[in-house]
């Protein structure tokens, strides 16, 4: 069994009265390709929410790669290993498609000791200002580095280039990468969006509607692309995805939220049959609908 | 993979390039002091211009580029001025020995600049540490407040001359001096702009969410930006104090700040060449204005006087033209070599 990349363990968040989202719980390992459904408001953008840190987690906890992350600023959990996309597309709009995947290499190469500095925190006070130290000391030399264009940022900076021109390769962007992200058709900008996260060099992958807006085939083709994306970087990807052919085609598990609890977990064809989520997400038309379908072939 | 597209190429080697500018302009600005040397009012004109350049510039380090709202930077301008004004009022009979007088007066000038700066930039991190934590118009509030602190402070200490201000200060910088400054903030700006840890002060100020789910701890970005531009603001207030004769918390008013702001509003937010050419503009119209008006009135310099008082509703209609006209600024968040081209093409297939 490989190693636990992500795992939530019986999280609760309340906004106020309002519970958004009671008792989640999901494991996430390299190679998995899960998904996260519901009806709208169901809680699931707020699961993502509370997974890379915008919001912290009112009971319950979530380990990264292993480390408990309650309560910590989104980019630690992003050094982490943890990047996501957004529902509503959320791009650097102003910036070109290469400096959206160059600012989240950028973030990944400047933390490569990372992991040291995590390990230095844990050990208590002492150890959290020693890390602070040290990654404020770095921080400030790699500017005055980029200031005075030294030999060995000129360096980095091509092999950030490079990777970022790398990773539009792998999201079919190349021909765009001078142009302004907001200037890119829309499908374009959801892979634009998927290469940045790549950038951080993630170990697990939050894709929040990656379909969304595009048209059958698009999606038909985003969907392998995700399929081959998990084997070729070793991810393990959680999908959150209105289009029920698609969830029940590419994700192996799926968990299904209702009003933030969640009501159903298990392979695509238990997921379907199981009756609280007919009612809850698909409604009884559908099961009318199929009901008289299903007796129409009969006849 | 296409990479060669994306590639910096350059014909100096890469042990110069951080050099290379400097080398080329140390002479031209050497040789453009001996040209202007003789001409005193030009002098004092181009220094004031620089000034403002150096201030609009780091400005736009935080509000262009960064994308934060800081409203007082006259604030840190004031830090730096009366900082290194009285460290050269105090070694004002001090020189080097073993070098000759100019020299040793141009050294203790920029160690002057230096440490005013630098008081200016732990003004920056001490104010901005708490306030760029906050998301929105806080730290607006925040400058505006430590703007009229330092002020206040300044006009009621006896060792800053209270409202009088300080007088006596040494008037050693000359226009070499305060244009390789102008030049060191631009490059400073160019390569913070170019660099990726300057795409990522672009990606704050695109998404600031965003930025911070892509692994850019947005808090220490925007903090550095904030010190590197206050630094500068400092050595500004520096380079002021030493070619004006008197300096005094009139100087630094709020509207000042404001001033900076409009300056790098109308050369378009996150613009460096449209910072620098509102500058130029706006610090020259008000000279003109004054010379029009003394040609007007035939020599009558109570209404050339008045040109000062009229400057602010000037600049106030000339906002909300540049508002309803051009409203990302004058080149918007582009550069002046990537808009010009562009206006050129457009005319040729108009015509």
């Amino acid at each position: 069994m490989k190693e636990v990349l992500l795992k939530v363990d019986d999280v609760s968040i309340n906004f106020g009265g309002l519970k958004a989202l009671s008792h989640f719980n999901l494991e996430i390992r390299q190679g998995d390709l899960k998904g996260l459904i519901g009806p709208n408001g169901a809680g699931k953008t707020t699961a993502f929410n509370v997974l890379t840190g915008v919001y912290a987690p009112s009971a319950g906890n979530v380990l990264v790669c292993g480390q408990r992350v309650n309560g910590w600023m989104p980019h630690e959990i992003n050094h982490l290993g943890l990047a996501r996309t957004f529902q509503n597309i959320r791009l650097f709009r102003a910036l070109s498609a290469l400096d959206n995947v160059r600012v989240a290499c950028r973030a990944a190469s400047a933390h490569v000791d990372n992991r040291r500095l995590i390990q230095l925190r844990k050990q208590g006070l002492l150890g959290s200002a020693a890390a602070g130290l040290l990654e404020a000391g770095t921080n400030y030399l790699d500017w005055w580095r980029a200031l005075l264009l030294t030999p060995g940022f000129l360096r980095n900076e091509q092999e950030i280039r490079d990777r970022a021109g790398e990773l539009l390769g792998v999201m079919g962007l190349s021909p765009r990468a001078t142009e302004e992200a907001r200037h890119l058709p829309y499908g374009e900008q959801r892979r634009l969006e998927i290469a940045r996260a790549l950038g951080t060099r993630p170990r697990v992958l939050l894709l929040d509607e990656p379909a969304a807006g595009m048209n059958t085939r698009e999606k038909a083709d985003l969907m392998t692309l995700i399929g081959e994306l998990r084997d070729q970087f070793s991810l393990g990807i959680l999908l959150i995805e209105h289009d029920m052919k698609l969830v029940m085609g590419i994700c192996e598990e799926i968990t299904v939220l209702d009003h933030g609890e969640t009501i159903a977990v298990g392979s695509p064809e238990q997921v379907r049959e199981n009756r609280k989520v007919i009612e809850a997400y698909l409604g009884d038309s559908y099961l009318e609908a199929h009901a008289a379908v299903g007796s129409g072939g009969a006849q | 993979m296409d990479s060669a597209a994306v590639r910096v190429s350059s014909a100096i080697p890469t042990g110069l390039r951080g050099l290379a500018p400097f080398l080329i302009a140390i002479p031209i600005l050497a040789a453009l002091q001996l040209a202007v040397n003789e001409m005193p009012f030009l002098v004092y004109i181009a220094s004031i211009v620089g000034v403002n350049i150096i201030l609009a510039v780091s400005l736009n380090i935080v509000n262009g580029m960064t994308g934060q709202f800081s409203i007082g930077h006259a604030g840190f301008m004031a830090v730096g001025a009366y900082i290194a004004g009285k460290f050269s009022l105090q070694l004002r009979d001090v020189a080097i020995s073993a070098l000759p007088i100019a020299l040793s007066d141009q050294i203790l000038l920029v160690a002057a600049l230096l440490i005013g700066g630098s008081c200016a930039a732990l003004c920056g991190f001490i104010v901005g540490l708490p306030s760029l934590r906050l998301k929105g118009d806080y730290l607006a509030i925040v400058t505006l407040g430590f703007g009229e602190i330092i002020r206040v402070i300044v006009q009621n200490t006896e060792a800053f001359g209270r409202a009088l201000g300080l007088s006596g200060i040494p008037q050693r910088a000359s226009f070499f001096m305060v244009y390789f400054w102008v030049f060191l903030t631009i490059v400073v700006a160019r390569r913070i702009a170019a660099s990726t840890h300057g795409r990522s002060l672009w990606a704050i100020r695109e998404d600031e969410v965003a930025a911070e789910s892509m692994g850019v701890n947005t808090t220490g970005y925007k903090v550095r930006s904030f010190v590197i531009s206050a630094f500068f603001a400092g050595v500004a207030g520096g380079l002021f104090a030493h070619f004006v004769p008197i300096i005094n918390p009139g100087s630094f008013t709020f509207v000042k700040s404001i001033e900076l702001v409009v300056m790098v509003v109308a050369g378009g937010l996150g613009s460096t060449t449209g910072s620098i050419l509102a500058a130029i503009v706006l610090t020259l119209l008000p000279e003109a204005m004054r010379s029009a008006f003394i040609a007007l009135s035939g020599g009558q310099a109570s209404l050339a006087q008045k040109v000062d008082q009229i400057r602010m509703p000037i600049y106030g209609i000339l906002l909300v033209l540049l508002m309803l006209l051009r409203p990302q600024g004058l080149f918007g968040n582009r550069e002046i070599w990537d808009v010009l081209p562009r206006w050129f093409a457009r005319r040729r297939k108009g015509t």
